[in-house]
């Protein structure tokens, strides 16, 4: 069968090759042989081609490993924030000054909503939505970078609870929780307190801790200062989502951490008190313990109503604030500058006294006027007719201009910016607030570099009296006036008492024992000048605020100051924002000084006539509400 | 009369299956398999629908197994003619999502294209059985026109991947054939200067492929983005793998076409390096044990077609591993038998039967 099959064969290749010829005659052991090197290349190249490739993969996998394991875990997990409950912050009675509260964003995701329509029906019945609201829905719904319809912001549970009623009619409701803040006295308390807003850029470079995942950051203010404090931890959930942000399930979670209770030196009755006493006006008053610094109101009228900024400021609103005349968001007991003006007698009578410039006896004569070398113009006492012969006390009581310019001629600008600066003009009080200003305590040094110009004699005079270059902030005026009060005890005044931590309620109190830096006073000049302010309420005769109604139960010492503005004659403009600033400084009880009390009534006029009943009035109040109400407890 | 080799008993001889090439062909079905389990979470519809398609391979493969190749030759232009007037037909009557590839028949929808890679292989194989090798110059004329009608007729679909792999594949099949170096350099200086008039002839999508193909992270969720994961998929394995059922991005679906195009990405993210490392072993031992059976075939049309088959299926794994590993351009071909998909599993069975059907009908060889 074999041959009888190859004869076949050879005979059919014979034919073949008559037909076509030699040359194309297949030739099958060299068509074999060509086939199976062809193969083995084929081959090689085949096992070559995955060699390359899986060394290739070699790179991706083993060699960037680490990368795409980072890219991959990017793809797949997203950390979400649970922002932290703020602490609140509490006056020093434990009356609620700032607190947090949730609301809620009732909305509903789009991919659970069936019938667009049918939605918009319902939400129209349980809303009760207007026109207007049904438009915003449906742009929502055309808006395809939203994921969810927001049906209502800012809820409160009770409102919700109302709403749910109907729930069966948009079963699509969620809720998303948002933390909220509010101010009980927005106004009064605003330039306390300041306000919380979104986190942006320029808080990232700042004192106060940005923790991973806060959104909200105090933004001035208490809230700003105590932030650490206040906000508490963030916690955070690590959830998994698949390619179109759908969550997965959540691998791990960190539950938020509650801030801090923050109570506040300021007691919030005295603080409306105050703040109403300014209404009208543009001014400040503090009102601080002497003798360990605790402020118990802190008042720049006007204030303004901070939960405008809680919720976040429309453009409107903030542009209103900002064109507003009475500039409401200028924080005058902190960064507003004046004149001292006569406020500053004591402490140059003080410092006078202890450099034996002059001793309480020497007197001096006041005509009116007082004339010094090379100056065409006399430097005028605010009494055109003079107080005659005047020493210390009663220059101090009369608040006699030309006494002052003559201690000034004789002490000289140098004596004058040294001895002055004990009593922290020229320098931040550091108080537990940002932002605030230094003042300017004047000297040779300072106006040589500012104004590249020489110190004039007659300048000297002017910063005798607290006028010309002199500044010095409220609180500044106030912090001098404590240590007048207290004998030289020097405290930095604080708002802060005392915070709690609402995890564990620990209680940390403000430290005093720290707080305490005793300054050098000579008793004797301290005394003289006391008595001095003691005369300007008591002394029937001279004293600039002896017109005022006194106070029966206790007795109170104080100066008037009326500082210049514009450097022209007192109140002879009908122009409010031309005239004098009325300041007046005092302390209470004149024997035991409990508190001090400094009042500045911008362009107010006369410091007697406008700030120095504020200040009795006040200090009315504290001994009636507020002293007999401790003593009580 | 019959002649069997040592290798050729049992039940494999009555099935006239290659037993080695189906052993190594099932364990890559397999490993499939499972991971296309493990990116469908579990869905087990997909895994019967790719069960029953895997079967039907089977049956076309043990069927086609069974024709003895000189059918093949016969009929082979009656094959290759029909497949150019149903691409014709698609191009009118087509139907698809991006691109016009199927041809519906009612009672039955598939890609003629598909019917190409292996019409195309036969045609070249049976033009050049009875012509002498090394192939003449003339011959090598025919040989292009045979492949580069239905390249054309399949990039206007327009599907540029099919058509680039049908063209190559034709291109083995003059390899095998024997041509000459001389040949070979002028086919690629040809090729070389065809490539801006083809350029010009693409649709932007596919241009935007290419060229997304070069600088893959420029536009992520783009036309990039699919390199891009895949890569995070694969990278992220690394040598062991996350583990069975653990892929994170092929299960949240970061990984696009994960149980098409993508499944290798898949399977090496779970699996690792070593996992990659087998399954391109296995392929290479199939491809081998295909080049052991086109060199010990018979004839020059045997050997041809036999070894263009094989080769060819290589190919598309090259293509595929290439493309998500980022070696090629993103083309859309499939992983062959691990990729989800009906025809592109019933062809590579179908060209896996005619090889088998090579190996078991050959004559003795003599000594």
């Amino acid at each position: 069968m074999v041959s009888k099959h190859r004869n076949e064969t050879i005979r059919k290749r014979h034919r073949f090759e008559e037909k076509t010829g030699w040359e194309d005659i297949n030739d099958p052991v060299r068509d074999r042989a060509s086939h199976k090197l062809r193969a083995l290349v084929a081959s090689a190249i085949v096992f070559a081609i995955s060699l390359f490739y899986l060394d290739h993969i070699f790179q991706i996998q083993i060699n960037d490993h680490e990368l795409y394991t980072t890219r991959a875990e990017d793809n797949r997990i997203r950390v979400r924030p649970i922002e932290p409950i703020r602490g609140n912050i509490l006056d020093r009675n434990g009356t609620i000054l700032a607190e947090s509260f949730d609301t809620f964003d009732i909305v509903a995701k789009k991919e659970k909503i069936v019938s667009e329509e049918n939605f918009i029906i319902n939400a129209k019945k349980v809303f009760k939505f207007e026109k207007l609201e049904v438009d915003r829905l449906k742009k929502e719904f055309k808006n395809k970078k939203l994921k969810e319809i927001t049906l209502q912001k800012n809820t409160s549970m009770e409102e919700f609870t109302k709403l749910s009623v109907d729930q069966y009619l948009l079963p699509e409701m969620e809720l998303i929780v948002k933390s909220n803040r509010r101010y009980v006295f927005p106004e009064s308390t605003s330039h306390v307190l300041g306000y919380t807003g979104k986190l942006s850029e320029n808080d990232f470079d700042s004192t106060v801790e940005i923790k991973e995942g806060m959104t909200s950051v105090g933004k001035i203010g208490v809230e700003r200062f105590y932030q650490n404090l206040l906000s508490g931890s963030p916690g955070f959930e690590k959830l998994e989502t698949n390619a179109n942000n759908e969550i997965i399930r959540v691998l791990e979670k960190k539950s938020a951490t509650r801030g801090s209770d923050v109570y506040l030196t300021i007691d919030i009755k005295l603080q409306n008190y105050t703040y109403e006493l300014l209404k009208g006006q543009r001014g400040s008053i503090i009102v601080m313990n002497p003798h360990n610094g605790d402020i118990l109101s802190f008042v720049s009228h006007p204030g303004y109503d901070i939960n405008l900024f809680a919720r976040g400021i429309s453009s409107k609103d903030y542009k209103k604030l900002l064109q507003d005349k009475a500039n409401p968001l200028f924080n005058r007991a902190l960064i507003g500058q004046y004149p001292p003006g006569s406020t500053i007698k004591p402490f140059f009578g003080i410092v006078a006294l202890e450099d034996g410039i002059i001793d309480k006896s020497k007197v001096f004569a006041c005509t009116g006027a007082y004339k010094l070398e090379n100056y065409k113009r006399p430097f005028k006492c605010w009494k055109k007719d003079g107080h005659m012969d005047v020493n210390l006390s009663s220059a101090v009581a009369s608040s006699c201009d030309v006494f002052f310019y003559r201690l000034a001629e004789v002490s000289g600008i140098d004596m004058i910016h040294e001895k002055l600066q004990k009593f922290g003009f020229g320098e931040k009080t550091y108080i537990d607030l940002y932002g605030e200003k230094t003042g300017l305590l004047p000297s040779r040094e300072w106006k040589n570099q500012s104004r590249q110009t020489a110190w004039y004699p007659g300048e000297t005079l002017n910063v005798g009296i607290g006028q010309g270059y002199f500044l010095a902030t409220p609180l500044q005026l106030a912090n001098a006036t404590s240590l007048l009060a207290s004998g030289g005890s020097s405290v930095t005044p604080h708002l802060f008492l005392r915070s709690i931590d609402r995890v564990n309620n620990e209680v940390s109190n403000f430290n005093y024992s720290d707080n305490k830096n005793e300054i050098e006073i000579d008793t004797e000049s301290l005394h003289v000048v006391n008595e001095a302010m003691w005369r300007v309420i008591y002394d029937k005769n001279i004293g600039t605020a002896s017109h005022i109604k006194k106070i029966d139960s206790l007795e109170f010492a104080g100066k008037t100051g009326t500082a210049q503005v514009y450097n022209l004659d007192k109140g002879k403009t009908g122009k409010k924002s031309l005239q004098d600033h009325a300041l007046f400084i005092s302390f209470a009880p004149f024997e035991s000084p409990e508190i001090v009390v400094s009042v500045i009534v911008d362009n107010g006029g006369s410091g007697s006539a406008v700030a120095a009943p504020i200040a009795r009035d006040i200090i009315n109040f504290y001994f009636e509400n507020i002293k007999s109400k401790v003593a009580m407890q | 009369m019959r002649y069997t080799t040592d290798e050729f008993s049992g039940i494999s001889s009555i099935l006239k299956i290659d037993l080695k090439l189906f052993a190594i062909v099932m364990i890559i079905v397999f490993l499939g398999m499972i991971t296309l389990f493990s990116v469908s979470s579990g869905d087990s519809s997909l895994m019967v629908k790719q069960g029953i398609r895997i079967l039907i391979g089977l049956v076309a493969m043990i069927l086609l197994a069974q024709i003895h190749p000189d059918n093949f030759r016969l009929f082979s232009p009656v094959l290759y003619f029909g497949g150019i007037f149903l691409l014709v037909l698609t191009i009118f009557f087509g139907v698809g999502k991006s691109a016009d590839r199927w041809l519906d028949l009612y009672f039955l929808r598939f890609q003629p294209s598909e019917l190409m890679k292996i019409f195309v292989p036969l045609m070249i194989a049976s033009f050049y059985s009875d012509k002498s090798l090394p192939p003449k110059f003339k011959n090598l004329v025919v040989a292009a026109f045979i492949i580069i009608v239905p390249g054309l007729l399949i990039a206007k679909q327009p599907d540029l991947g099919t058509a680039i792999l049908i063209t190559t594949s034709g291109v083995i099949a003059i390899f095998l054939s024997g041509i000459r170096l001389v040949h070979i350099f002028l086919g690629l200086a040809f090729v070389i200067g065809a490539i801006p008039f083809l350029w010009s002839l693409m649709y932007d999508y596919q241009k935007s492929r290419i060229l997304s193909f070069f600088s893959p992270d420029q536009d992520v969720l783009g036309s990039g983005y699919h390199l891009v994961q895949s890569k995070i998929a694969l990278g992220s394995g690394g040598l062991f793998g996350k583990g069975y059922m653990n892929g994170t991005q092929s299960k949240l679906d970061f990984l696009p076409e994960n149980h098409t195009d993508f499944i290798f990405s898949a399977f090496g993210e779970e699996f690792g390096f070593m996992g990659v490392l087998l399954l391109i072993t296995l392929y290479v031992l199939a491809t081998f044990r295909g080049m052991s059976i086109s060199i010990k075939a018979t004839d020059n049309f045997s050997r041809i077609l036999s070894g263009t088959l094989i080769l060819t299926i290589f190919l598309y794994v090259l293509v595929n591993v290439g493309m998500v590993i980022g070696i090629l351009p993103i083309v859309g071909a499939p992983l062959p038998f691990m990729s989800y998909g009906g025809t592109s599993m019933l062809t590579v069975f179908a060209a896996l039967g005619i090889i088998m059907s090579i190996k078991s009908h050959q004559r003795l060889m003599r000594k």
